[in-house]
């Protein structure tokens, strides 16, 4: 939902400057379309939250007729340019329907498939980006602006926000731009996205994972390739355990970042203390640089007393405490990585 | 209140090693506040071949308060008073982290045993004498081992004796010296207890 409104307020500035010929003489279709875009979005919020109760098996036959939807569409469009609004239906629905998705089920896995079949066999190299805040966004890009040019230069926006040292991507995806051939537009898309999307992540893997932010990101990167996808770089974790939920916080990137080390090093399955069974919580809890790790109710007690860390003796320090606690929930991570792609966009 | 599953898991990762480390800790009491503990002497030391017996109470507060130790057996040593036992080790007082175990508490006496510090001492006469004749000290030191640390198979056998002439079966005696290894005074107070 909240991207919804995101994306609803903050997108259309932008094209509507670019594309104010353009909507002129789509006007009518426009308008058309908006009603549909309404009732369709409106439909597909009350699916996608009996969706998100977890009955995902009606997804597959959505998808396909979704599918079904666009390859019918795009031959629309080939043939005959005008009619527009079909494909902008057919097109809309499921970027609208993605984030709605994503936000209700509260795991990408959903979003990203439902993105990868709506845009057809064309997204086989599996971008599944909605997973993250910033596939959202660019979906909604889509949903909101609908014609081929004002569609692609709002991607050109985002991608040169999200990769501006590269260069290749962005003369591609001029190229594209300038090139009207609407046969292929979420393949171009998607073809961008993931590379500009490869490179990203390539870069924070391998450099800027060393703050917390960062481990936001590297949280939504790892949402941009699925385990079995061909491009997904081999740099890259195996993250098949990323996406149940539970286990996932403290695995991901096995020596990656300093914290996620000792994380991955050292995560006993009782407290040395108490001797015992450390939840979820006690076990993404790391009140100490050193690495010692305790459960909650024993680091409370011993900050009632000397407070020192067991396993340095060194003084807990309040502050880290309480940031690594709240940074290691799994919400929080979410939100961040939400606001650094809205940080991108802009 | 003491943490007795805690100490539950000590008690038995502490047994399950016992062969490699020497060390043992046995509970006196059924309630395991109060638990006994055995240290053999570091060879290459004066207090090799002894086998030392140390008292162990828990306070209420413990893992997060160190445990209360003080040696049974009479120890020559700048850090353990050849008086009363008492200990003086870090570990013990200001320096305890619940982290640390019996276990581990127990190993570092051994290692204080192998490490005199006689510039911070228990006992003034030892100290003084282990810095000033070093070898005297170590005479002392090896004396009071084989006087006070080692118990013979003879030893074992008079202790049995008298405790049965206290009127104790043959039978209890033997385990009761078992389990507190071979102590007298402490077999005497399980099987009043028991």
């Amino acid at each position: 939902m909240v991207s919804d409104s995101i994306t609803n307020a903050s997108i259309p500035s932008i094209p509507n400057s670019k594309d104010f010929a353009k909507k002129k003489r789509t006007n009518r279709s426009a308008k058309l379309k908006q009603c549909k875009l309404d009732a369709r979005r409106e439909q597909w919020l009350s699916q996608g939250a009996v969706k998100s109760k977890g009955c995902k098996d009606g997804l597959g036959d959505d998808r396909k007729e979704r599918d079904r939807a666009l390859e019918n569409s795009r031959q629309r469009e080939e043939d005959n340019n005008n009619d527009r609004s079909i494909h902008h239906e057919s097109d809309s629905e499921s970027p609208s329907n993605s984030p709605v998705n994503s936000l209700l089920s509260g795991g990408g896995t959903d979003s990203a498939t439902n993105f990868g079949g709506s845009s057809g066999s064309s997204s086989s190299s599996g971008s599944s980006v909605c997973g993250s805040s910033t596939g959202g966004c660019c979906s909604g890009s889509i949903t909101e602006e609908e014609e081929e040019d004002g569609c692609l230069d709002d991607w050109e926006a985002v991608a040169d926000a999200l990769a501006a040292d590269d260069d290749n991507n962005n003369n591609k995806t001029e190229v594209e731009h300038d090139n009207p051939c609407y046969q292929s537009p979420s393949e171009s898309q998607l073809s961008v996205q993931s590379d500009s999307l490869h490179d990203l992540t390539s870069e924070f893997g391998l450099d800027s994972v060393n703050s917390m932010p960062d481990s936001a990101r590297v949280g939504y990167n790892m949402r941009a390739w699925r385990p079995d996808d061909a491009f997904r770089p081999q740099t890259l974790p195996n993250l098949a355990k990323q996406r149940s939920f539970p286990a996932s916080d403290r695995r991901f990137v096995p020596g990656g970042v300093p914290w996620t080390c000792n994380n991955v090093l050292t995560v006993p399955s009782s407290c040395p203390i108490c001797c015992e069974e450390l939840d979820f919580t006690d076990s993404n809890f790391l009140p100490c640089l050193c690495g010692f790790r305790l459960c909650l109710f024993c680091h409370k007690r011993i900050l009632e007393e000397d407070g020192r860390c067991p396993g340095c003796r060194k003084p807990y320090k309040r502050d880290e405490i309480e940031s690594e606690a709240s940074v290691q929930g799994g919400s929080l991570t979410f939100r961040l990585a939400r606001s650094c792609s809205m940080i991108a966009r802009s | 209140m003491v943490d007795f599953g805690r100490v539950q898991k000590e008690l038995q990762e502490c047994s399950r090693d016992m062969e490699a480390s020497g060390i043992k800790i046995a509970p006196v009491s059924d309630n395991l506040v109060h638990l006994s503990g055995t240290i053999p002497g570091p060879i290459g030391t004066p207090y090799e071949g002894g086998t030392f017996h140390l008292d162990i109470k828990l306070p209420d507060g413990y893992p997060f308060e160190p445990p209360k130790m003080h040696f049974v057996t009479k120890v020559w040593h700048p850090n353990i008073s050849s008086q009363s036992g008492a200990i003086c080790l870090d570990i013990l007082k200001d320096q305890w982290s619940p982290a640390l175990t019996l276990k581990t508490a127990l190993l570092s006496v051994q290692a204080l045993l192998s490490a005199p510090e006689p510039d911070d001492p228990q006992d003034a006469v030892v100290a003084q004498q282990y810095l000033r004749d070093y070898q005297t000290f170590q005479g002392t030191a090896r004396y009071w081992t084989e006087s006070f640390a080692k118990t013979s198979s003879l030893g074992v056998e008079e202790k049995v004796q008298k405790l049965m002439e206290m009127g104790f079966p043959e039978s209890l005696v033997r385990s009761a010296l078992e389990a507190v290894g071979g102590d007298e005074n402490m077999a005497l107070e399980k099987l009043c207890s028991s």
